[in-house]
């Protein structure tokens, strides 16, 4: 017998029962806390599963009623522009859907001042825009990307224009052509909704394919018309993921955490006794 | 930023030569000519109604766009550092007012001949009125086309590299499939001229009529600009700046007496100026008095200091002529002959 085994024999079965139950509830609670408290990765933005589009393509539709929202932190990407580093909006909201192919993705801030108009040269419009990786392998640059690691950006603007475009660093957007990229805004109540909807596979080359990944990096950038953001002049948020499966269980590190912290819990609790046991003399 | 040639004259980084252009203030009537036939080549429409790439102004004036002086860009003091201008307000420019044309030529209308939407500021709307007390009041005209300059700071501006200084002769050109309409190349140019066309979303400007000077104009000859090929009393020399036999060169840089508008903003301008003559301040009896009716500071405050000594050379070559000499920079001044003025196939060879 080794000294384990030795150790484990001396124990009396109502220690063992109470260990057992112990195990037991710790295992059940690493199944169901996370259920219960929902706790998502930081960056992930969950992407519910919709078997017909419904009205997702409406920046207001009643399908996205039902869609998770991941709240996004704004700041001031620090461009080398002039008022690089003033912007206005701090926080957006994020929501994404998805069919069997095709992926629809809202965003929505709060902004009191709409801003449509470029028709004189003192008016810019307000803008948002997302960014994935052009190629879906390591995770880009997050400014604009580079030349090795392009990026895709979806652009949408005030104005009425919407862009499909890509980038290798910034100063290089180049829009790109005969893409599906299409977009719909409205303002109201003092916010922005603009939805940005594209089929999940590439419709071209160097454009993201979100059929080949469950994963796929995203950004998001806002700019205010009315302090004359534009170009580096923006508020962008750091690189999110789109979590494009679905995903019954929790996330495979809460399980190991939880299994971790239960067999701690019972082996200290196994200590404990055995200390309290050689104390007593037993 | 800038690299010296066989000549010794500064050229812009990466240019083999640099058009260039002198316009003679003593010369200029303000007729708007020039602004005119710039205007029929390439600004009529499209979002270019409000745009004037050539303008004439009346100094001492607001000028176009209104107050532009005041308005920011160019360099720092070292010549390293941006300083990010403003954007004029639309307005400043002046709009293309509609007239009442219609009621007039084809309705029978009587009355006069007016814009239709109250019109209270335009280019040189100020045309005239100029400085100083009557009689010794004064004005002159200031033609002004975009610098091509050596140091241009709207190039700097732009993070998308979508205007550039183009090699072969360092004419400033917007690229208007790059282009995004930042607009911070009208901003950053100090003296205003790179316009937004809200139509196309992209900021257009002067472009030396580069295809005159390729000889894809009028009867496919190499022309100089309309600007200067139009202009009534012939006031403008153009040519190369590191051509050293040609007339830009004698007058700016052997001569001197060609310079440089707000040498201050420190863009190195290729457009130069024959500072302005006027006839001497007169008594309130009407005497003649020895005293220059323009005051010299205004003219150093338009053209720095190096004014004093052009116009004092240009004083001595004339008094040279007076007595009977020959003057080479004299000759170059009141040519009539439109192969000395204008020098443009000089380097055609080159490539």
């Amino acid at each position: 017998m080794t000294t384990e085994e030795s150790g484990l024999a001396r124990f009396g079965s109502r220690e063992l029962a109470l260990a057992g139950v112990l195990a037991l509830a710790i295992t059940t609670s690493a199944v169901a806390f996370p259920m219960l408290v929902d706790a998502r990765p930081a960056y992930e933005i969950p992407v519910d599963q919709q078997s017909d589009p419904g009205d997702l393509a409406e920046p207001t539709g009643d399908d996205w009623g039902d869609v998770p929202a991941a709240s996004v932190p704004l700041s001031s990407a620090g461009a080398a522009v002039p008022g690089g580093d003033d912007t206005a909006v701090e926080g957006a909201r994020v929501e994404a859907a998805r069919t069997s192919d095709q992926l629809y993705l809202r965003l929505s801030w709060s902004d009191t001042s709409e801003n449509r108009s470029t028709e004189s040269l003192n008016e810019f419009a307000d803008a948002a825009a997302v960014q994935l990786p052009a190629n879906g392998t390591d995770r880009p640059p997050i400014a604009m990307g580079s030349t090795s690691n392009p990026v895709n950006v979806w652009y949408w603007s005030g104005d009425d224009t919407t862009e499909a475009l890509l980038a290798g660093g910034a100063g290089t957007t180049t829009e790109m052509e005969g893409t599906n990229l299409e977009t719909a805004a409205t303002h109201e109540d003092g916010r922005w909704n603009v939805v940005f909807t594209r089929p999940l596979a590439a419709d071209g080359e160097n454009v993201a394919d979100a059929t080949a990944t469950n994963e796929m990096d995203v950004a998001f950038a806002v700019w205010e018309g009315s302090n004359a953001e534009r170009s580096g002049q923006k508020a962008t948020t750091e690189w999110y993921y789109l979590a494009l499966e679905p995903d019954t269980s929790a996330a495979p590190y809460e399980t190991i955490l939880w299994t971790v912290a239960g067999l701690a819990i019972v082996l200290t609790t196994l200590v404990t006794v055995e200390g309290v046991r050689r104390t007593r003399g037993d | 930023m800038s690299q010296s040639d066989d000549t010794g004259v500064d050229l812009a980084e990466g240019i083999d030569h640099q058009v260039a252009m002198v316009m003679d203030l003593n010369k200029c009537i303000g007729c708007q000519t020039c602004t005119i036939a710039c205007k029929t080549n390439w600004t009529e429409s499209g979002g270019r109604e409000y745009m004037y790439w050539n303008n004439v102004e009346t100094k001492p004036g607001a000028g176009y766009p209104r107050d532009w002086e005041e308005l920011g860009g160019g360099w720092d003091e070292e010549g390293e550092e941006r300083t990010p201008g403003e954007l004029p307000d639309q307005e400043d420019y002046g709009r293309a007012w509609e007239f009442n044309h219609e009621a007039i030529m084809y309705e029978g209308s009587d009355e006069p001949l007016r814009p239709l939407e109250n019109a209270d500021w335009g280019p040189n709307w100020d045309e005239d009125e100029g400085a100083g007390e009557y009689p010794n009041s004064y004005y002159f005209y200031l033609p002004r086309i975009c610098n091509h300059c050596t140091h241009p700071s709207c190039v700097e501006a732009c993070p998308r590299s979508a205007i550039y200084k183009r090699e072969e002769d360092g004419i400033v050109l917007v690229d208007q499939d790059r282009c995004r309409g930042y607009r911070y190349c009208v901003e950053g140019c100090p003296y205003k001229k790179v316009y937004y066309n809200a139509q196309t979303k992209t900021s257009e400007k002067c472009i030396f009529c580069y295809p005159r000077i390729e000889g894809e104009g009028p009867e496919g000859e190499v022309r100089p600009p309309s600007c200067a090929e139009d202009c009534p009393p012939q006031l403008r020399h153009v040519g190369f700046l590191d051509d050293e036999e040609g007339p830009i060169h004698k007058l700016v840089n052997e001569y001197e007496v060609a310079v440089r508008l707000h040498p201050e903003y420190r863009t190195e301008p290729n457009v130069y100026y024959i500072p302005p003559f006027a006839p001497p301040q007169t008594s309130e009896s009407g005497e003649t008095v020895d005293a220059e009716r323009i005051p010299r500071d205004y003219l150093e405050e338009l053209f720095g200091s190096q004014v004093n000594e052009a116009l004092n050379t240009i004083s001595r070559e004339r008094d040279r002529v007076r007595r009977g000499e020959e003057s080479e920079l004299m000759n170059l001044l009141t040519t009539v002959n439109n192969d000395n003025q204008y020098r443009l196939e000089v380097f055609a060879d080159d490539d």
